[in-house]
């Protein structure tokens, strides 16, 4: 069975874009367009593998949102890839502490993307 | 296998426009609530979402300008600069920049970089720091060696969504895991073990020929709270795999850098490839469909509301038993038609808030030049209106603006001598009424100078010497052609483009425009227009055997006159006295070479129509009922005819045609020239 991935940016451009790669690597893909909306996509029952957020979005940026997914039973353990444009690792620290699992830097290809979703991902 | 994601490059164009003019709106009302923190963050979110994704696509001209722009942004949300009126210039000419920018790759062309140079000193306040884009790590073959790794993980490990097992696989593709210890030492007692912390630790053995940096970006995510050592173990080199290598190996035996700068190995540019394939932007919320298919499906449901009035005719004289169920169902059908045909017209339906929101910029940029102190309150942005009447709306709204900014508004010093407060106001706001959406423009500032426009209009003979008009009269001189009160032309105004330049406009979609003025209180435009273009509100008339349509919106009365309110004039041929106005009356049948029942005035219908502030009275056998019907173009089907503005079917299946009621205002007056 293919895993899903919940992709959370609000760049419309930056969802289709990782979607693509994405779906074409196999995978199935649910999108949010910020922090709430992946949190209302999750307690409506969807149960992605992997999470990828942006950090920077309207309602509910990317660090809330790893907090809450980790207080949320069942995805306690799922790995969480924030996509950051940041290369200080203030962020990253922040995001760790949250607890994020890893994250991807921007600019990116597909390739590292898939690269870096192996590294935590259990295939 | 190369993912090509430059077919996504089009999308990106589009959605960094609307970050653009979020950018340029959001720094508009900065300038007003410079300290409003939640909306400096939504200016800076659309900066960073741009860098972000111009870098995708190696934009790199965007990505480096969009990080000075975030990061001046940065310092105001920090506190560590201040809003000035220089730093905002700064930062909307920066976001003209940015349009440049973005435009400039759009197209492929080269960008102005004299002027992009020149905003990047603005930005940065002369010191310009631009991150160096981190520097892509050189591999090279090294020699196969063996190396010890201790790794032990913090106690969140788990807590992370982190896998010690990942780690190990990902080792495996390092290079030969030879052995893995398990250290145990921390590892409490049972009752006070935690099982979702981590107490484990690990020592790996590795023979791999990869470097020290490939082997930390294995340990990438868990450095920061994990204890790392990494050494060379005893045994050394392994000799069978080549050592061509010119690059002297890392020493060994140090441990893992603390940090780490390298993400990777960067592969070529994902290229632009601006004739690619257009991706068509879909977020879930919206697709983007060609206007053109809308029309035909708007066009089909016209089609469909006809037939189904033809149906519902038809059913009225129908003979069978089911009769009353054949009714009931054919009323179902005109309520989903109904119902179709709105769902449908909405598709065409733009916020009026896509012309309003440049006018923030337009009214700035104003002020600036004039020197006076301008607010701009905009009001019922959400208000829909046809795609075609917003884009017809643009021109005429900015002259409307450009004329109360420029003309109508006192510098401030001549306000406050006045007892106004300095500051103007130009209030431009949109709501809906029936079937028609009403804009006005209203300002506060002089109004309009009755004295001026009467001199003005005897010394251009618009009017005789002696005529006297009334307020609405005058105020209605205006709109003529040529017409213009400005002293002294100034930069934005009074080029050429006339008032009667936007009530053509106007009246060209159908609608109509009326000023309500006061000296020294201001002057309000009220613009009223169709809702939508492709359906118009008729009243279906009859002249002898025709069905004709006359548009709703210029209708202001019928009436039958009495035998001593008709009366010809010499030059004016018949008019009709209507509470003391004289209007001109048509005789449709005339007009349109028919036999009527009538050819007396006093036996027939007058419709009175206005348009272009004139009013003519439409002689009509009877009145039919009101309609709606779809137009149907008659130029582009067969060929203009004067006096008829379109056709359309009728519930009968016959053809009915709507009359074109400035058409009949000019043969009205080509009455009175034959006369």
């Amino acid at each position: 069975m293919s895993k899903t991935v919940l992709i959370v940016d609000d760049s419309a451009t930056m969802r289709q874009m990782v979607n693509f790669t994405l779906t074409g690597a196999g995978f199935t893909v649910v999108e949010a367009g910020d922090g709430a909306d992946a949190v209302k996509k999750l307690t409506a029952g969807t149960k992605p593998n992997l999470v990828i957020t942006d950090l920077n979005m309207p309602n509910m940026d990317g660090i809330s949102l790893i907090k809450e997914i980790r207080k949320m039973g069942t995805l306690k353990f799922t790995p969480i890839l924030m996509l950051t444009t940041e290369s200080t690792d203030d962020k990253k620290k922040e995001g760790q502490a949250a607890g994020a699992t890893g994250w991807i830097v921007k600019p990116f290809n597909p390739e590292q993307m898939l690269k870096v979703i192996a590294k935590v991902l259990p295939s | 296998m190369k993912i090509d994601l430059s077919r996504f490059q089009a999308a990106f164009f589009e959605e960094s426009a609307e970050h653009v003019t979020t950018m340029e709106e959001g720094l508009l009302q900065l300038e007003r609530r410079p300290d409003d923190l939640d909306l400096i963050n939504r200016i800076f979110r659309a900066a960073h979402s741009i860098k972000g994704n111009s870098g995708m696509f190696k934009l790199t001209a965007i990505t480096e300008f969009t990080h000075l722009l975030e990061n001046l942004l940065d310092q105001l949300r920090t506190g560590q600069r201040t809003l000035t009126k220089p730093v905002m210039d700064a930062l909307l000419e920066s976001t003209d920049g940015l349009k440049h920018l973005i435009e400039a790759a759009k197209t492929g062309e080269a960008h102005d970089e004299g002027r992009i140079a020149i905003l990047r000193e603005r930005l940065t306040g002369g010191a310009v720091h631009i991150e160096a884009p981190p520097v892509a790590a050189v591999h090279s073959p090294r020699a196969s060696r063996r190396v010890k790794i201790e790794w032990t993980p913090g106690p969140t490990l788990f807590q992370r969504g982190l896998d010690p097992v990942q780690i190990v696989k990902e080792l495996e593709h390092v290079g030969r895991v030879q052995t893995i210890l398990r250290g145990l030492e921390a590892l409490p007692a049972l009752a006070d073990l935690d099982p979702e912390r981590c107490y484990l630790a690990w020592t790996f053995v590795l023979d791999t020929a990869e470097s020290d940096q490939t082997i930390a970006e294995v340990f990438e995510f868990v450095r920061e709270d994990s204890q790392i050592v990494m050494e060379a173990d005893a045994a050394s080199v392994c000799p069978s795999i080549a050592c061509d290598s010119v690059t002297p190996a890392v020493p060994t035996g140090t441990s893992v850098p603390s940090r780490s700068t390298a993400t990777g190995d960067v592969p070529p540019a994902m290229v632009p490839n601006p004739a690619g394939p257009v991706a068509k932007k879909s977020d879930g919320a919206s697709i983007r469909v060609d206007t053109e298919k809308i029309d035909k499906l708007i066009n089909l449901v016209g089609e469909l509301v006809i037939t189904q009035s033809m149906l519902s005719q038809l059913g009225n004289h129908f003979e069978s038993p089911d009769l009353p169920v054949l009714q009931e169902r054919l009323a179902q059908l005109e309520r989903n038609t109904r119902e179709i045909q709105e769902r449908v017209m909405s598709i065409r339906m733009l916020p009026v808030a896509m012309v309003f929101n440049k006018f923030p910029r337009v009214v700035r940029d104003l002020a600036a030049k004039s020197g006076k102190d301008i607010q701009l309150i905009l009001a019922g942005e959400e208000t829909e209106l046809d795609k075609t009447v917003i884009e017809s709306i643009g021109d005429p709204l900015t002259h409307l603006i450009r004329n109360a900014a420029d003309h109508a508004l006192e510098s401030p010093e001549e306000r406050l001598a006045l007892g106004k407060p300095a500051q103007g106001t130009v209030r431009l706001s949109a709501y809906q009424e029936g079937g028609n959406i009403y804009i006005s423009v209203q300002d506060d500032g002089r109004g309009l100078n009755r004295d001026k426009i009467v001199a003005k209009a005897r010394a251009s003979g618009i009017i005789g010497p002696d005529e006297q008009l009334s307020d609405e009269q005058v105020w209605l001189l205006i709109f003529r052609a040529g017409f213009s009160t400005a002293e002294k032309v100034t930069e934005v105004s009074g080029r050429g483009v006339g008032m009667d330049v936007v009530r053509r406009n106007i009246e060209g979609l159908g609608g109509t425009i009326a000023i309500k003025t006061e000296a020294g209180q201001g002057t309000t435009f009220l613009l009223k227009l169709p809702l939508t273009l492709a359906i118009v509100e008729g009243m279906a008339v009859r002249v002898g055997s025709e069905t004709y349509l006359v548009p709703l919106l210029s209708i202001i009365e019928s009436l039958q006159p009495s035998a001593g309110a008709v009366k010809t004039i010499v030059g004016k041929g018949q008019v009709i006295n209507v509470r003391g106005l004289y209007i001109p009356i048509v005789r449709l049948y005339e007009a349109f070479h028919l036999e009527a029942d009538h050819t007396e005035p006093t036996q027939a219908i007058l419709i009175i129509v206005e348009t272009e502030s004139e009013r003519v009275a439409l002689m009509v056998d009877e009145l039919l009922g009101q309609q709606q019907v779809v137009i149907k173009n008659l130029e582009q089907n067969f060929h203009k005819v004067d006096g008829i503005a379109g056709a359309t079917i009728l519930g009968d299946g016959t053809v009915g045609f709507i009359v074109d009621v400035r058409g009949m205002l000019a043969i009205s007056r080509g009455v009175a020239v034959a006369a």
